[in-house]
């Protein structure tokens, strides 16, 4: 027999184990094919318009996807070798050589890795477009865009591709070349015996890793994470939590479930025979990788629901930002004449155009003031610095169709979306004095505004709105060289934004004035942020899902004689699966719950930024669709058990 | 057919009419069993031998449910379980039958206990009767120190106890055993014999066990001995000493030929 008939033989032996991991591995390679055919395509790139963004945003993904793949061949292939090790020291035992044996197995992974990017590819052509298709509704492009076979794409994949079947073919050979024979013979049996764990250090450790979670937490969500150490800060979270997890699947679980099962004293019962005992005495084994699962589903869960917020809230974000659908003013570079006057000729192009609209003028006032008060954050420094304040006249802001409140005589509310996640209820009230000739006048700030009043102030200067009265006392007393003049328009019908704004662009330039630009900008970033990582998100979970799936295989194989004689002493097959199912609910719940809750956290603490938007809805979206994943992982697994047991008598 | 008398006259806890077992297609198919008949007492003790390829544990697998005939039927303590479906026969196994395995077949990942305990988990008992049953059975096997520790903690005649005591707790109807003592040394052997042999005379439990050892079979009350699949012959024990009862199945061994190497 050569060699060769050897590695058929094996293969198709092995054919069951390896179905999912040659799927997750086609899984890569197509997704990879796709995101490097995006990133190369000229058509794409010029066509859209999206080149800078699109290149850079698909490189980081190509980059992150390529690590995430390297993690999982290695993993799985360290997991294959591992339940293989008997088949290869029978192998050397019937007298191959080590080399013979990691040609066998290289052979193999080279077949396996080749099989794959050929299918890979062919199913990256195929579906390439319907990609592209995706992420064009995404980013909001209405154009039809040609895609092509791209030569460039097809290379990177190959080498990339090539690189990874080096990389695991090198740790096979090394790890064939060190091994013993008497470990391979028992290396499918190593961390087998359950060990009585120290009852006090247990309790304390156990303690010690729910303890930092928890501290991890609420340091997140405290006043003293933003501070001038907030990256050190942040840093420090992600220790605190990572360890953590670590410590809590590698003692605190086990301790927790060591404390029912003393609690049951032997009366364990199947369905605990079948769950908690096999699960607490390789928990100790698993936890380093279980840690790795959760952490990373955490960052991935995050990264994809922040992702989808943004995408989700873009719409109700941009108008934070640009409340009206066009501001004129008269700042601009290169524009004839006063706002008034192009306002009017706007108002006479959308006349001629058929679009309904209401104009606004608002006038604003330009002038320098200090803040002061008891509780400014530290963050701000404002104390005793001058700083350009905008002061507008809620009776116009109504008029222009904005929801804000009016404030009392001698009052004011501040509107500076950039910093409004700073200004927390308990900094109120403020003092601020505005410049007015020469005089101050003291105004008592009480509340912070939810949005910007103006298009195009957006983050830059802070605004100050005031009710009728009191504006009309400053406007007075102000020199006529502060008062800006504006003009906003809105429109009857947001259907005609589009063709209006080709209308304003023959005016003014800045996006920022122009509600729809600012918008379609916003929505092709954060489509192809969502198209990035929800996919980078599934390949992660296609792979974090296959290796639970590949351990637990594995594990059914362990325990197969278990499963014979509890059917020998007469336990039914649907008895036995009530235990599995417990099991595989803890095996594939513990990490998601688990990650679940660090990636609530995280999008918890980043929540500041969304400052008009419930994002809970495309946060529990994006949830669920994990889970759902688990969920099919999981119910393989079942299937692969009751398989198992069902043959086992 | 060589028969001793001194039958005893219990009630009968098993009846095997008419057993044959094929393996294999239809076409090319192995006859391993052949046609056997068996009566079974309460309270008896028996012993199967004979040479290798007999056919003994395939007898002893299908009389205790784990496996079908391919004819004849079997009714153990009324019930004819040869025409049962499988969920029937799983719930028929765990109340009324017990088994002793040759490599033991305990749980790693379970203590001694709940091993033990494994069985009565879902009959319905109390935690206490179970409990008692436990610290009866353990008692009886002088494995109830060691309740506490896992397999790979405990020798191999513990261990072989341990599954003995499995076997026993649920007060079975009969309790098959395939080579109990293959896989231990003579003193843990005959250490297990011995407390099988209490249990048989003070609880009055049925056994039927297969054993290649002509010192194990010599606990038995009786030996039945198969060639090729078909009863040869049996020896009943009655009032002879053990020693003496050696002698006769070192004999009879001897008649049937083939297997004295491996009688120790
Ligand atoms: N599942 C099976 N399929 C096919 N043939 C089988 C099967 N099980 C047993 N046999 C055959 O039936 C015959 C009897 O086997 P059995 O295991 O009952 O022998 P045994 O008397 O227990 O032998 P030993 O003393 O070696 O354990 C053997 O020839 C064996 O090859
Ligand atoms: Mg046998």
């Amino acid at each position: 027999m050569t060699l060769v008939d050897l590695v058929i033989r094996s293969m198709r032996k092995n054919l069951k184990h390896y179905y999912l991991y040659f799927f997750a591995l086609i899984f890569g390679v197509t997704l990879f094919f796709i995101f490097s055919t995006l990133q190369h395509d000229s058509a794409v790139v010029e066509q859209t318009d999206l080149s800078a963004k699109m290149a850079s945003g698909f490189q980081a993904a190509t980059v992150l996807l390529f690590g995430i793949l390297l993690i999982f061949v290695t993993y799985a292939n360290d997991l294959f070798l591992k339940r293989r090790s008997r088949e290869i020291g029978l192998y050397q035992l019937v007298g191959l050589t080590k080399g013979a044996v990691s040609r066998l197995l290289i052979i193999e992974n080279i077949l396996l890795g080749a099989g794959a990017f050929i299918v890979g590819i062919g199913a990256g052509m195929l579906v390439s477009r319907l990609f592209l298709l995706l992420l064009m509704k995404l980013v909001g492009y209405e154009g039809f865009v040609n895609l092509s076979f791209s030569g460039a794409a097809f290379l990177q994949t190959a080498v990339v591709f090539a690189v990874l079947i080096v990389i695991t073919s090198f740790r096979m050979f090394w790890k064939i070349r060190r091994s013993q024979l008497i470990d391979l013979f028992n290396d499918d049996k190593k961390d087998e015996h359950p060990k009585q764990p120290k009852p006090i250090l247990s309790a304390l450790l156990g303690i010690l890793g729910i303890a930092m979670i928890g501290i991890g937490y609420w340091f997140a969500n405290s006043e003293y994470m933003m501070t001038a150490f907030l990256f050190f800060n942040m840093l420090l979270v992600l220790m605190l939590v990572i360890v953590g997890t670590y410590i809590a699947f590698r003692v605190t679980i086990g301790w927790l479930m060591t404390l029912v099962r003393k609690q049951q004293n032997g009366h364990i019962g199947l369905a605990g025979a079948l769950s908690l005992a096999p699960l607490m005495h390789r928990m100790k084994a698993n936890a380093k990788s279980l840690t790795v699962i959760t952490t990373l589903s955490a960052m991935t869960l995050a990264m994809a629901g922040f992702a989808y917020s943004m995408y989700y809230s873009t719409e109700q974000e941009t108008r934070v930002r640009v409340p009206h659908d066009f501001l004129i003013d008269e700042v601009g570079e290169g524009n004839e004449g006063t706002s008034a006057e192009i306002a009017a000729q706007f108002a006479e192009d959308l006349d001629s155009a058929g679009i309904g609209y209401t104009q606004q003028p608002i006038t604003y006032l330009e002038l320098t003031g200090a803040f002061s008060g008891e509780n400014l954050p530290d963050l701000l420094n404002w104390e005793g610095n001058t700083v350009e304040l905008l002061v507008f006249d809620t009776r116009e802001l109504k008029a222009a169709g904005l929801d804000i409140e009016e404030p009392e005589t001698g009052e004011a509310t501040i509107h500076n979306n950039g910093i409004s996640w700073l200004l927390t209820k308990e900094v109120f009230p403020v003092g601020a004095s505005v410049a007015v000739d020469g005089r101050t006048e003291k105004l008592n700030v009480t509340s912070i505004g939810t949005q910007e009043v103006a298009s195009g102030y957006a983050g830059v200067y802070t605004q100050l709105t005031l009710n009728g009265e009191t504006f009309d006392r400053i406007k007075e007393a102000a020199p006529a060289e502060s008062h800006r003049p504006l003009v906003a328009f809105n429109l009857d019908d947001k259907g005609d934004l589009a063709e209006a704004s080709a209308i304003f662009k023959n005016y003014r330039e800045e996006m920022t004035l122009d509600f729809y630009s600012t918008y379609k900008e916003s929505l092709s970033y954060n489509g192809i942020m969502i198209f990035i990582t929800g996919f980078l998100g599934l390949a992660f979970l296609v792979s974090t899902g296959s290796i639970l799936y590949f351990k637990q295989m594995s594990e059914a194989e362990q325990e197969k004689r278990s499963y014979t004689t509890l059917r020998q002493l007469g336990f039914k097959t649907g008895e036995i699966m009530k235990g599995i199912r417990r099991k595989q609910a803890f095996v594939f719940g513990i990490p998601l719950l688990m990650g679940l809750v660090h990636s609530v956290f995280a999008i918890k603490s980043v929540s500041f930024l969304f400052t008009s938007t419930d994002i809970t809805m495309p946060v529990t979206i994006a949830m669920i669709a994990y889970a759902l994943v688990y969920l099919a992982f999981a119910i393989l697994t079942i299937g692969y058990y009751r398989k198992t047991i069902q043959a086992a008598l | 057919m060589v028969t001793n008398t001194n039958q005893p006259h219990g009630r009968t806890v098993l009846q095997a009419h008419q057993i044959s077992k094929s393996f294999g297609s239809k076409l090319n198919s192995t006859e391993v069993l052949k046609g056997i008949n068996l009566q079974v007492r309460e309270g008896e003790f028996v012993g199967i031998m004979g040479p290798s390829g007999a056919g003994k544990t395939t007898l002893l697998n299908v009389l205790a449910t784990i496996d079908r005939p391919t004819s004849g039927t079997i009714t153990i303590d009324g019930q004819e379980t040869s025409k049962m479906k499988d969920a029937q026969l799983s719930t028929f196994r765990r109340d009324k039958l017990g088994f002793i395995f040759q490599d033991y077949n305990l749980l790693d990942t379970l203590t001694v206990k709940e091993n033990i305990l494994l069985p009565a988990s879902l009959g319905g008992l109390s935690k206490k009767a179970a409990e008692e049953q436990f610290n009866d059975i353990a008692g009886i096997l002088g494995i109830k120190e060691h309740g506490h520790k896992y397999p790979h903690e405990i020798s191999g005649g513990q261990k072989q106890r341990t599954s003995a005591a499995r076997a026993l707790v649920n007060h079975p109807s009969m309790v098959f055993a395939d080579e109990p003592t293959g896989a231990l040394d003579s003193k843990s052997a005959s250490a297990l014999l011995g407390t099988l042999e209490d249990v048989n005379k003070s609880r009055g439990v049925t056994i039927m066990m297969v054993t290649h050892d002509a010192v194990a079979s010599s606990y038995c009350s009786r030996v039945i001995f198969l060639k090729d699949g078909a009863m040869y012959s049996e020896l009943y024990r009655g009032d002879k000493a053990r020693q003496a009862f050696f002698q006769d199945i070192l004999n009879m061994q001897a008649v049937l030929g083939g297997d004295r190497v491996d009688a120790r």
